[in-house]
């Protein structure tokens, strides 16, 4: 910690009187041959008068109004159903309405039943499809790594400088 | 009327004890959000903010408390939440509008005397007003209680809920950061002279 930053951390008691003779003594002594924090201090005083001198000013006759007015009692159940009618629910509301529709509409078809069998098949179909697409998948899986065996063994065998091993000859 | 006839009077749902009770604090509470704020129109939103909640908090006050310092409490959290939830990224304060300037010359009266003084002391109240910006908001609150409304180091402790040593010490903080501000600002007007 430096000289001036020791001093800094005094100033403020220094300006309100309530350091003791021996660091009011040390401040002083700085203050006379530190312009830097002379010029601080000097502020710091200014600043404080300045804070002091800060004056109220009155609230608008409008605003007066407005405050003395008795405000309304809370009302927990409105401000609960007001939340539920906030504009950014509107999508979530707009699809619950037509899933709501879609599946009060299934429960009172005549024809439930052939829709289940339908919705079932289509099950089976979708799993069976998706087993098709794994088997394939493994089987491309496998040839690719037949094939890159084959090219690893091709270019093992490839000798570009024409040399003869002498387990060759 | 005393003040606990008024709050006994305002729970029981009379209006002119609420009245009573606007007309005793608006200004006190007005002049605090306007100096955190920095700006007429967001202390006038705030000062009504901080009356309804006084009257939906009314019910659970203690009446062995000082409500003044109840009351100075629940604004302060009103400001800090206000100021946590928008962050108010506004970098400047409003300008003083005329209020300001009456209220000024009819307290200190120096402009008439001697106008280069008030001029400077005028220049002084401009840069402190934009440097208390640049306080952290419980700084800035703590600034404002005691160097602006002239409340005790204890009274101040008393609404921010904290120790008497802490608040001086970040009151001390905040004088001497808002003294480099002043002595930078001159230094570079004098620089540019």
């Amino acid at each position: 910690m430096t000289p001036c930053e020791r001093i800094e951390g005094l100033l403020a008691s220094y300006v309100d009187g309530e350091l003791g003779p021996d660091e009011k003594a040390l401040v002083e002594a700085h203050l006379a041959a530190c312009l830097e924090c002379a010029a601080l201090a000097a502020c710091l005083k200014s600043a404080d008068a300045a804070l002091a001198a800060f004056p109220d000013i009155q609230p608008a006759p409008a605003l007066m109004q407005k405050l003395r007015a008795v405000p309304a009692p809370r009302r927990r159940f409105r401000l609960s159903f007001d939340a539920l009618l906030r504009p950014s629910l509107q999508p979530v509301f707009a699809v619950a309405t037509i899933l709501a529709v879609g599946f009060s509409l299934y429960m009172a078809s005549p024809d439930k039943k052939r829709i289940d069998q339908a919705i079932n098949r289509q099950i089976h179909l979708g799993y069976s499809a998706f087993e098709k697409l794994t088997a394939r998948a493994g089987a491309l899986t496998d040839s690719l790594g037949a094939a890159a065996d084959n090219l690893f063994v091709s270019l093992g065998k490839i000798n570009p400088l024409g040399k003869t091993d002498a387990s060759d000859r | 009327m005393e003040l606990e006839a008024i709050i006994r009077d305002c729970l029981d749902g009379n209006e002119g004890a609420w009245h009573m009770l606007v007309d005793l604090y608006a200004k006190k509470i007005f002049n605090m959000a306007y100096q955190f704020a920095g700006s007429v129109p967001e202390a006038e939103d705030l000062t009504q903010d901080i009356f309804l909640k006084l009257h939906h908090a009314l019910p659970k006050y203690d009446f062995g408390k000082n409500f003044t310092a109840w009351f100075l409490t629940l604004a302060k959290n009103a400001l800090i939440d206000e100021y946590r939830r928008t962050k108010w990224e506004k970098k400047q304060r409003d300008e003083f509008d005329d209020r300001f300037y009456a209220a000024a010359s009819a307290t200190t009266g120096l402009a008439a005397d001697d106008p280069e003084r008030g001029l400077a002391e005028e220049e002084t109240r401009r840069i402190l007003w934009a440097g208390l910006n640049a306080l952290p908001p419980d700084m800035r609150l703590a600034i404002i209680l005691k160097e602006i409304q002239g409340k005790k180091y204890e009274e101040v402790a008393d609404i921010l809920g904290l120790p008497v040593g802490t608040v001086k010490s970040r009151i001390n903080r905040g004088r001497l950061q808002l003294a480099k501000i002043l002595k930078d600002r001159k230094e570079s007007a004098h620089d540019a002279l």
